[in-house]
């Protein structure tokens, strides 16, 4: 084993050791990751739709002003809705307007107030509920739901009447057959295209994130607690000890990112098997080219933040530097989601951050454009590079030494 | 006569535009405990420093035998004034980290360690996180990490600041063993009577310059002084300045912001003013 790699070595590892023995750390970076996507994807929906089942079995409390139609009568009954009925009050301009029943309607004493007035062969209606009330709002919904198939009902019978076909009538202009079958585009490209919005910005995002806290701990933190004098004693170099010390946080955000992946597989293989979304279909070139984008962006960005880090003289400076800095991850992320990819210039592809990001959003689309993988391969390995400068320069300082007292 | 273990010629160290310490000659050898006294801002530190080879001077140059020091480093142990001990490791993952970086195998380092924990009293609390130590268990792990690999000179920066009577005690008794089984250390200290009973050789420093070089008896003929305490404020009596590392200045920004928040006092706007 060559000295520098047994100083790299000793020192990523002793630095994961210490890392991982506190287990906020581990809550943050192994349990949460492993747990979002999976959380976000399958027990959000089902606690919804727990929710709307809840909603669905209430019996809501109506009041019906003014005329009655029995018809629509029935219908309200069938959807649960407790109806009764009142004459509407005089203090009113139009079915819309309150007026007295404000107070009703905002102390829940009804859930909705239905109005209905008959105008010859046409009716006027009104609906008054409280949007801030998710009671209010079912109220509402399923009144709307049954006026509409009430309403569907009287143009039907007058159209008959008229002698006219409701159908070609009221739907001249049709698709023929099952418009999914019209798409070109396999089910496996459908959900590579679903999930290159996103993963490209949660591996961005993520990546920068995690790496915050060991970045701050293994640079300012050593300085803060006192250790970094002893560290510097070694007969290791600055460059050994960079390096050890990015291959630390590299390590570490390496696996909070892989676990991220895997909860977000795993809730795409429960999507898929309730037939929700396909599983992505990409190519072993385009995986190994993902892959090679993560890992230089990780080298980018840990670089970057140990090195920014590293310039500061306490833990509190260095969150307050490297927290707003991942603002810088935060708007690129967001302003890639929106490029379109058909027929993309090659220059955008030399952008730092934006090239890694569209590279990722291009190969899950399972496109490898050789143009485009020069264009951000040579740009991101050049910024790369700058980000491990800086960071070496950082190292080096001579007040890293002078201001330890 | 044998070569010195550690050479300084004409050695001068600069912060900005401060002379932390200035033309600095000094000859080390072996099997000595060498005492650095003086105050607080007179460059011990810095010259401990540049003899760790942790910084390099901006003047001069500092051989350990024919080589520069800063590549030399793994012949030197150091035991700075913070110990340095990382809170989530035990006592030995600690040891065995410095260990591991100076290439020393595991159990070799195991039983220097021994043989040193065993003298310091501290056995027991090598497998416990250091985390609740003292500041004297502290003291000692950091000096066994810093002798696990059989350093030619260890540089101590103020080893018993902080420490109860007994653990001074043991620390200096340790220094004395090593001494005497052909060791050389050199003690950074404030304490005259400490340097007296524990240094072959003491080098006062005061603002950045070597004031006085020898044994304590010599020492005391030299300033004619009845005791050491009389010897170092008749080499000293110039006014002590401020400890140049720490002398920060503050920002255009900061200055800024500090008038702008302190603006509606009228005396310290003034003082601030005449600054």
């Amino acid at each position: 084993m060559s000295n520098s790699w047994r100083f790299v070595s000793t020192i990523a590892k002793k630095e994961i050791i210490e890392f991982v023995r506190d287990w906020r750390t581990l809550l943050a970076l192994i349990v949460i990751p492993l747990l979002i996507f999976p959380a976000l994807f399958i027990a959000l929906p089902l606690l919804l739709q727990s929710e709307a089942a809840e909603l669905d079995a209430l019996e809501l409390d109506v009041a019906w002003q003014g005329d009655i139609n029995d018809e629509l009568n029935q219908m309200f009954n069938n959807s649960s809705l407790i109806i009764t009925f009142e004459e509407i009050p005089d203090d009113i301009n139009n079915l819309s307007h309150i007026g007295s029943d404000i107070d009703r309607i905002r102390n829940q004493e009804v859930n909705a107030i239905f109005r209905l007035v008959q105008d010859g062969d046409e009716w006027k209606f009104s609906i008054l509920y409280l949007s801030t009330s998710e009671a209010s709002n079912e109220a509402r919904a399923r009144m709307i739901n049954s006026l509409t198939i009430w309403e569907n009902e009287v143009i039907n019978g007058t159209l008959v009447e008229a002698g006219l076909d409701p159908e070609s009538t009221l739907d001249p202009v049709t698709w023929d057959g099952d418009w999914e079958e019209s798409d070109a585009a396999t089910r496996g490209e459908q959900a590579g295209m679903v999930l290159s919005m996103f993963i490209p910005m949660v591996i961005a995002i993520w990546t920068a994130s995690s790496a915050i806290q060991p970045s701050i701990d293994m640079t300012a933190g050593e300085r803060e607690r006192g250790t970094l004098e002893a560290l510097l004693c070694l007969p290791c170099t600055r460059m050994q000890l960079l390096a050890g010390k990015w291959l630390a946080v590299a390590t570490i955000t390496s696996v909070g990112v892989a676990l991220q992946i895997g909860g977000l597989l795993f809730a795409i293989k429960f999507l898929a098997s309730a037939s929700i979304i396909g599983v992505p279909t990409v190519s072993l070139a385009s995986m190994l080219l993902l892959t090679m984008a993560v890992v230089i962006f990780a080298v980018m960005v840990v670089a970057f933040e140990l090195a920014l880090a590293m310039r500061s003289h306490s833990v509190k400076e260095a969150g307050s530097i490297l927290g707003p800095a991942i603002l810088f991850i935060i708007f690129p992320a967001l302003f890639t989601q929106v490029i379109n990819l058909d027929g993309i210039e090659s220059w955008w592809f030399g952008i730092p951050l934006v090239n890694i990001l569209l590279a990722m959003r291009e190969l899950l689309l399972d496109r490898v454009i050789a143009e485009h993988v020069i264009v951000w391969l040579v740009s991101s390995l050049i910024y790369a590079g700058l980000a491990a400068w800086f960071a070496a320069r950082q190292f080096k300082r001579e007040d890293l030494v002078a201001s330890i007292s | 006569m044998n070569k010195p273990l550690l050479t300084l010629s004409g050695v001068a160290k600069s912060f900005g535009t401060v002379d932390a310490l200035t033309h600095v000659d000094l000859e080390i050898n072996s099997g000595q405990v060498i005492g650095l006294v003086g105050g607080n801002g007179a460059g011990k530190t810095t010259l401990l420093r540049l003899m760790a080879g942790v910084m390099e001077p901006t003047r001069g140059q500092i051989l350990f035998q024919d080589s520069p020091v800063s590549t030399m480093r793994k012949k030197l142990g150091v035991v700075p004034e913070s110990t340095g001990l990382y809170s989530r490791l035990t006592a030995w993952e600690n040891i065995r980290y410095h260990s591991r970086m100076y290439g020393i195998p595991d159990d070799e380092s195991w039983k220097r360690v021994l043989q040193f924990a065993y003298r310091l009293d501290i056995l027991d609390a090598l497998s416990r996180h250091t985390k609740g130590f003292s500041r004297g268990m502290r003291q000692k792990t950091a000096l066994l990490r810093a002798l696990a690999h059989d350093p030619d000179i260890l540089l101590l920066d103020e080893p018993t600041a902080g420490l109860d009577v007994t653990s001074a005690r043991t620390v200096r008794s340790l220094v004395g063993q090593l001494r005497d089984d052909g060791g050389t250390i050199i003690y950074s200290t404030h304490h005259l009577a400490e340097a007296q009973q524990v240094c072959d050789r003491i080098i006062i420093v005061h603002n950045g310059t070597i004031r006085a070089d020898g044994s304590p008896t010599e020492l005391l003929e030299q300033t004619g002084a009845s005791n050491l305490e009389e010897a170092y404020v008749s080499l000293t009596s110039d006014k002590a300045r401020a400890r140049v590392e720490d002398d920060e200045k503050e920002g255009k920004l900061s200055k800024w912001w500090r008038l702008f928040l302190t603006g509606k006092t009228p005396k310290m706007k003034e003082a601030l003013e005449d600054e």
